[in-house]
């Protein structure tokens, strides 16, 4: 073993004498660890944002209307829920890449990510950002969906309100 | 160098990156057969665990500006090690032999205490019988003497877990040494 030993050390120092090893400069690892907080935070943001798409889409039909179940699946935004699931995954990736992640049962780390971003998106729903979204006409793609389908099905109810202004 | 030997390794560490790359030896030097016995116990084959052991050296040196000095060195190169000994055996999962038979490996001459190496062989046997996810902890708790936190950083892991998988291991290699 010790010419094992004695053969990692000299090729290893050898290696940085001739230049061949160089340390990679303090910025790489800053910008990376900049980098991931930045896509965690767009991860989670996205993820809340889509799951509250989804349920404001989900509540503008009606949920107890059964009658209209086809209808409600054909129109229900499946694209944003994949996408958000696809978000959380990221995101619960990215979490994992930070150094105290491991110190917590990981098991404790995902329930509760996906139930903070089920809540927040919850939150966002019921303080009213999605109906804010839809009666400025933000993102008419994302929720201009919904128009005519949710009133046909549900009577209208916020719609039929907001229409009528 | 011998006034190196009074800096502890996240010093010289420090003075590796801005003063003096030639300072990287005395970290070599300080942990090189330490962590060929660790990557040898993990892989089973020395050859292997003197290629893991350098790559790992090297790759701890390309990323020395990326460890932070406030925690522990040895944790670091130890996650290090055992992360290229998981890449290998993924890679080389069908050749990594299960060997029967491996000299237990010491700092200490054991050659000299033949009871000694007889109850060190025994206890190898019983290691190689056991799950890695079971002998690693405890390997690192009794052969490295590292405590729970540094073997939760280095194989990422909760305190927790690192408790319960060392209960279970001791309970586990009791009942494999009873039957060898």
């Amino acid at each position: 073993m010790s010419k094992d030993l004695k053969n990692i050390r000299d090729k290893v120092m050898g290696e940085i004498r001739h230049g061949d090893l160089q340390m990679r400069p303090k910025i790489y690892f800053i910008a990376g660890s900049i980098l991931v907080f930045i896509s965690l935070v767009l991860s989670v943001l996205s993820s809340v944002f889509l799951f509250s798409l989804a349920r404001f889409s989900w509540r503008s039909h009606g949920p107890m209307e059964q009658y209209h179940w086809d209808q409600l699946v054909a129109a229900f935004p499946w694209w944003a829920v994949i996408f958000a699931v696809v978000g959380l995954i990221v995101g619960i990736w990215l979490v994992r890449k930070y150094d105290f992640s491991y110190k917590i049962n990981f098991k404790i780390i995902i329930v509760g990510f996906i139930a903070a971003t089920i809540i927040a998106a919850y939150l966002v729903d019921i303080i009213g950002f999605n109906d804010l979204f839809y009666r400025r006409g933000y993102m008419n793609g994302l929720y201009g969906q919904n128009n005519g389908q949710g009133m046909m099905m549900n009577g209208g109810g916020k719609f039929n309100y907001y229409k009528s202004r | 160098m011998p006034e190196n030997s009074t800096y502890s390794d996240e010093e010289i560490i420090e003075k590796v990156r801005s003063e003096d790359q030639e300072l990287y030896a005395v970290i070599i030097e300080r942990y090189q057969a330490k962590l060929l016995r660790y990557a040898t116990n993990l892989t089973q084959d020395e050859h292997n665990a003197a290629d893991i052991v350098q790559e790992a050296f090297i790759k701890a040196f390309i990323n020395l500006r990326g460890f932070n000095t406030k925690k522990k060195f040895s944790s670091w190169i130890y996650r290090i090690v055992h992360n290229e000994t998981i890449n290998i055996a993924k890679k080389y999962r069908k050749e990594t032999p299960i060997l029967e038979n491996v000299d237990f490996k010491s700092e200490e001459n054991i050659e000299l205490n033949f009871e000694k190496q007889e109850i060190a062989e025994k206890v190898e046997k019983c290691f190689a019988k056991m799950q890695l996810m079971y002998a690693e902890p405890l390997r690192l708790y009794y052969i490295d003497e590292k405590s729970y936190e540094e073997i939760g950083d280095i194989l990422r892991l909760p305190m927790g877990t690192v408790a319960t998988r060392i209960s279970r291991a001791k309970i586990l290699i009791k009942h494999i040494c009873q039957k060898i």
